[in-house]
């Protein structure tokens, strides 16, 4: 402010400095035939826009009138006039005053300005002829081009150096078809947009937040940028690059991405390769997490130390925002809110970052948080739709339905692009059992993004619990091709494949899976308790019974008294013959969920078996031993029972065996076949509660 | 078990439980600071070096800690300010604060649980554990990175526990008691986690003095009497004779080897000496009420009620007192307060099964016994108590599952097995049965039914031979001390006289035929039984005179 004043006085004082600096032959004209009525024409156009970046509008409009009046609508003039009325929320009249001019065709800014104004007032139509009509006309093109490079420094023009005005007409010419719902070109216009301007950070956002590309062709793109050509350093290139690739790819697996060496143009890049990359991640991971310089996040990309951004900006709230976003794709919800909670500290109203805060809320069921947040969102921000979006939320985790319905639809009319809200909203219904409905969103959702693999995963499972097995098999394909290393993919592909009793697929993909969890974290977050208990389920379906307790043990520690794991674990230990730790374990799981059938029933037959597999006592003699009594009723022997008395801690009892060969002994042999029958038939009968017949498995247990 | 060397440097001793009172009570860990200060009293007369004397140090002198807050935070810990004590000491790394957040976090965490308990008959809910989880997810992390001192590890392994990750806890917390052997509270929660079968642990903790007491105790536990009482008399033989702790200790161990008398005397001579120590005070109420010594338990209780009224042993005394005087649900009552108290208080959830059972509410009493199992497997008295009401429920397999559990962890208590046997009766299983009357006769049978169980099951089986058998033996064991059940002794006497009348053994049946006259149940059918003794005998005789006669 007070150094725009001062360029101002500076004018006034030196006209004559200022005359030499105007173009347009026009106002030459002008001062050349009234000299004596001198009225400099500069002074209002620096009025003009010193208004304009005060937001005075309506000032900057009544002058910027009056100098198009005054140069006989010199173009660059009209352009500022429009500029006014554009600020002013005037689009129409905007585009009326350019095209009643004729300067949307032929003045690249102008033409510039009627797009956007066109975009605002939601005329897409008119605004893609307008593009079509310029684009097919090379003269325009050229002029463009020509002022690009006639005047790269030219301060008087605008604000929008012309050096980026092509980049920024390939992406209103994205938004514009975007909005026309034609994603694919518009994908097609933003990518070339960032590859005419490196720094267009709005096409590549476009591309980002609303997910248009998968992952594979996020990699593309990073890739073809060109950085080298554009930046002026090396240095800048790979901090540009290094700023975009923190923004991309969140539901892979870190390895994939850091370790590539930057191919393009001259750099050398210094990364090292491969090995001594995940030598070092390794190291870190050891280290404790309340070190912020080395917490163990499962990025490698923000533990690398060659990494600039990082470097340079450690504590920029933007790279912060998407360690956060990271971590929470991780599933460590924890560090992730803690994260987000610094940030919002700091700003708190930085859009980006109050999305995986809400993301983090609800994983974490913190709803008074949430409600807190949600309230002071929509005092603030009614006009936004994350606003809505986390009110929706909030419902959402306190388990009503309707009102977060509600809102999450008022959220995605306020953003029609908001991808969150549309899976919030699926969520919703799927939470209520309600399948097609739920699917109908997701099927929306997966419309707006196209290179999002989530909708796609989500429909899949509603499919996977509707039956349709077949279907939802070929949705989690279609998700894995958009996100090759989700493992979240990689486990529902498993669990189709179990329901389809190809457990050999199953016990693949899940172990695929868990390889990846365990890539991205040593420490396996609570979230993938699931993974464990079913590669335990699988490895028992293949008869391998200690690696599916083993399994079983591990998915405990990461989720504790898990009533269904105690039932799984003691299926196992009842089909390993191991009947008391089988007892026990059914025990256990009633112990947490007391209306259990499956344990109840089992526990039934477990027990009973246990009766038969078990002697009456620690030590318990074989045979019966024999009742050795005098019986003569004259003698007067007390003791008549032919073991040791005196010593009742011997537990093998002295037994006079060689005595009466005629003892009853009903034999071990009777008692044998007894429990072979039990085996086999409890064993059916489990077959029978799991729904699931798996010849191998009988074979196993009845000898 | 009697190898270990028992080479006591006391002064030693007691220098390191100075300085181990300093540590456990700058951080809040009230009970171990209260055990080593029984103990650091037990060795009164022993003199140290003033250096190493407690009176040297001051209890907030702790070295290069940030003291402010520290002081800050023990005083909010103090308070029960826990969840303000944990935000203050987030992000301080010095040990003790670093404990004292951590710890104040879990005892919140434990007590949000225990405040939001609805139903006393029911413990909270254990699934509803996310503070746990989390604090569990963050020292494991802390763990693997090797950053947890004694202490700390020590609160990972009783997190574990709570989280039922037996054998995790168990290596965590045997690891905190080789960094810290004396810190008593990591022994305590080991005992409770030392399986019978897995006693690996055992081998790798460090050979310090304290391991005797843990070893003992944990032997006690383990219903391994006499080896616990072995150490407790060495440990008193050398120097720790003043310990009301192994006292008390010593009078559990004859109370579990039913010696009633000797443990009362103990208690007794221990409730003169100390007359407001509440501890253990619930296990001599047991001994009281098994004595039916009315009086005795009804001063205790009144005594004990005057002292706290909401201690858990008070509770139970005082439920005690109740049941002994048949008043049930007040007892209940009393044991639901106790509970609430402390819902890990195992006396309690048994006693309270016991008067379920009593109340005829087998359902209650169930939940009551279940409990007690969940807080400590070892119990068997639960066990035994459940067999009791699934056997009422007629659910046999069951109940034979929990009369399996209780025999095994007293295999030389004949009860178990008396009701093992009739169980497998109650299943057709007689050999089995059988085999169990063996056992509980050879162990020493407390309630002297064994024989005659056995004989009734020879007889159903038409094993007269063997039936008629122990049924002597059983009237034999009856005369000398006359304790049998009349009418069983009376029936007993009768299969005998109709056992020798079919044998034609005249002079037994005569003999058992008599016998039964002494009975009011027998008398007439005695009579009876004489009247055919008398006929066939004078029977035979005639054929033997006819015979006689015939020879000559």
């Amino acid at each position: 402010m007070g150094r725009f004043c001062r360029t101002l006085v500076e004018r006034v004082n030196n006209p004559a400095l200022a005359e030499v600096k105007m173009a347009g032959a026009g106002e030459m004209d002008y001062e050349m035939k009234n000299p004596s009525e001198h009225l400099n024409v500069d002074i209002l156009r620096k009025l003009v826009r010193s208004y304009l970046d005060l937001h005075q509008y309506n000032a900057a409009l009544f002058w910027a009138d009056k100098v198009v009046s005054l140069t006989n609508d010199n173009p660059k003039d009209v352009y500022w006039l429009a500029q006014c009325m554009f600020h002013l929320r005037q689009y129409h009249r905007a585009v009326h005053l350019i095209q009643s001019k004729d300067l949307d065709k032929t003045h690249p800014l102008c033409h510039y300005l009627t797009v956007r104004s066109l975009l605002a007032a939601g005329g897409y139509s008119d605004a893609l002829q307008l593009l079509t009509i310029v684009e097919n006309d090379n003269s325009l093109s050229r002029t463009t081009r020509v002022i690009s490079l006639d005047s790269p420094g030219d301060g008087t023009m605008d604000p929008d150096c012309p050096a980026n005005l092509q980049s920024s007409i390939l992406f209103i010419k994205g938004q514009v078809l975007e909005a026309m719902d034609n994603r694919e070109l518009a994908a097609d216009c933003y990518r070339q947009a960032l590859r005419s301007d490196v720094y267009c950070y709005e096409a590549f956002d476009a591309l980002v937040q609303h997910h248009m590309l998968s992952s594979w062709e996020e990699m593309e793109l990073l890739d073809s940028i060109p950085y080298s050509e554009q930046c002026k350093t090396p240095a800048e290139a790979k901090f540009l690059r290094q700023l975009y690739e923190i923004k991309l790819n969140k539901y892979q697996g870190p390895y994939q991405l850091a370790p590539r060496p930057l191919e393009i143009g001259t750099i050398t890049s210094p990364n090292p390769t491969d090995q001594p990359f995940k030598a070092k991640w390794a190291l870190d991971i050891s280290q404790s997490p309340c070190d912020p310089q080395k917490q163990p996040t499962p990025q490698l990309l923000f533990d690398n130390p060659d990494n600039l951004v990082v470097k340079l900006l450690p504590t920029n709230l933007d790279v912060l925002v998407a360690k956060a976003e990271r971590l929470f794709y991780n599933c460590k919800f924890q560090s992730s809110l803690k994260l987000t909670e610094e940030v919002l500290k700091k700003d708190p109203h930085h859009s980006n970052c109050l999305c995986v805060h809400i993301g983090c809320l609800v994983e974490l069921k913190k709803s008074n948080q949430l409600f807190y947040l949600a309230h002071g969102l929509v005092d603030l921000h009614p006009e936004m739709a994350i606003s809505w979006f986390a009110v929706g939320c909030y419902y959402y985790i306190i388990g009503k339905s309707d009102p977060a319905r509600r809102y999450l639809t008022k959220a995605t009319v306020l953003d029609r692009l908001f991808g969150p809200a549309w899976l919030a909203f699926g969520h919703s219904f799927a939470a209520e059992n309600e399948h097609d409905q739920a699917m109908s969103a997701y099927f929306k959702a997966s419309q707006l993004m196209k290179g999002c693999h989530l909708p796609l995963l989500y429909i899949g499972l509603e499919c996977g619990l509707t039956n349709s097995v077949m279907l939802a098999d070929k949705f989690f394909l279609q998700a894995q091709s958009i996100a090759p290393n989700d493992p979240f993919v990689m486990h529902e592909l498993g669990v189709i494949a179990f329901q389809n009793q190809e457990y050999d697929r199953a016990e693949k993909h899940f172990e695929e899976a868990l390889k990846l969890v365990r890539s991205i974290d040593d420490s396996v977050a609570e979230k993938w308790e699931p993974l464990l208990n079913n590669l335990g389920h699988v490895s028992r379906k293949r008869c391998k019974f200690a690696e599916a307790l083993d399994y079983h043990q591990q998915a405990l520690v990461l989720r504790p008294l898990n009533p269904s794991t105690f039932s799984a674990m003691g299926y196992a230990h009842a089909m390993m013959g191991n009947t008391l730790e089988a007892v026990d374990c059914f025990h256990k799981a009633l112990g947490l969920r007391r209306d259990d059938t499956f344990s109840t029933t089992m526990l039934n037959n477990v027990i009973e078996q246990l009766i038969d597999d078990t002697k009456p006592f620690q030590g318990a003699p074989e045979k019966l031993p024999v009742f050795k009594g005098k019986k003569t009723p004259t003698s007067r022997v007390h003791r008549i029972i032919s073991y040791d008395d005196q010593n009742p801690d011997d537990s093998s009892m002295n037994i006079d065996e060689e005595g009466d060969s005629a003892a009853p002994i009903m034999g071990e042999t009777a008692n044998d076949s007894e429990l072979i029958n039990v085996t086999a038939g409890s064993s059916a009968s489990f077959e029978v509660e799991m729904q699931d017949t798996s010849s191998q498995v009988l074979d196993k247990t009845s000898p | 078990m009697s190898d270990l060397t028992f080479k006591f440097d006391l002064k030693q001793i007691k220098a390191e439980i100075q300085k181990a009172i300093i540590e456990c009570s700058q951080r809040g860990l009230l009970h171990s600071t209260k055990w080593l200060a029984e103990m650091n009293m037990a060795l009164k007369d022993v003199e140290i070096d003033p250096v190493d004397s407690i009176g040297q140090h001051s209890p907030y002198n702790i070295g290069e800690d940030d003291v402010d807050l520290y002081v800050l935070a023990k005083t909010y810990f103090d308070l029960k300010e826990l969840d303000r004590c944990a935000f203050y000491t987030e992000k301080c790394t010095s040990p003790r604060i670093k404990f004292l957040h951590l710890y104040s976090r879990y005892l919140s965490g434990e007590r949000k649980k225990l405040h939001d308990m609805t139903d006393t008959t029911l413990p909270p809910d254990p699934t509803q554990n996310t503070s746990l989880r989390e604090l569990s997810a963050e020292l494991r992390i802390e763990y693997k990175a090797g950053k947890l001192d004694a202490y700390c590890l020590y609160l990972y392994g009783v997190v574990l526990k709570r989280l039922e990750l037996v054998r995790e806890a168990q290596n965590v917390l045997v690891e905190s008691i080789e960094k810290e052997p004396l810190h008593w509270g990591a022994w305590l929660e080991l005992a409770a986690l030392v399986s019978d079968k897995g006693k690996a642990p055992l081998a790798t903790l460090p050979n310090h003095w304290m391991k005797h007491f843990f070893l003992a105790h944990t032997y006690l536990e383990q219903q391994l009497n006499d080896a616990a009482l072995e150490v407790y008399y060495l440990l008193q033989q050398n120097g720790f004779e003043k310990s009301s702790y192994i006292t008390a200790q010593t009078a559990i161990a004859s109370h579990n080897r039913r010696e009633v008398d000797s443990a009362i005397a103990t208690f007794r001579s221990l409730h003169k000496e100390d007359p407001y120590r509440l501890d253990n005070l619930d296990v001599y109420s047991n001994l009281l009420y098994v004595k039916e010594l009315r009086v005795e338990l009804s001063q205790l209780a009144h005594h004990v009620c005057e002292v706290d009224k909401y201690r858990v042993e008070t509770c139970c005394v005082i439920g005690n007192y109740y049941s002994l005087r048949s008043e049930h649900q007040k007892a209940v009552l009393y044991f639901q307060r106790a509970l609430k108290l402390n819902p890990q208080y195992l006396s309690a959830w048994t006693l309270m099964g016991h008067e379920f059972m009593e109340m005829k509410n087998t359902n209650a009493a169930i939940q009551s016994y279940r409990q007690a199992i969940e807080v400590n497997r070892r119990d068997y008295r639960a066990w035994y108590g459940l067999g009791q009401t699934y056997e009422i429920l007629k659910m046999p397999f069951y109940c034979l599952h929990y009369y399996k559990q209780a025999q095994q962890l007293r295999p030389n208590d004949s009860r178990m097995l008396i009701a093992l046997g009739e169980t497998y009766e109650k299943l057709d299983k007689c050999q089995e049965a059988l085999k169990c009357y063996f056992k509980a006769r050879s162990v020493g049978d407390i309630e002297g039914i064994a024989l005659l169980k056995m004989a009734k099951l020879y007889d159903k089986l038409q094993e007269s031979e063997n039936a008629s058998a122990a049924y002597i033996e059983y009237v034999t064991d009856n005369e000398s001390n006359q304790a049998g059940d009349k009418s069983e002794v009376s029936q007993a006497y009768k299969y005998l006289a109709n056992y020798y009348i079919k044998r034609n053994q005249h002079d037994e049946a005569y003999k058992y035929a008599h016998k039964c006259l002494d009975f009011e149940e027998t008398r007439e059918e005695g009579k009876a039984l004489l009247k055919t003794v008398a006929q066939t005998r004078s029977q035979a005789d005639r054929e033997i005179i006819s015979n006689i006669s015939m020879s000559c």
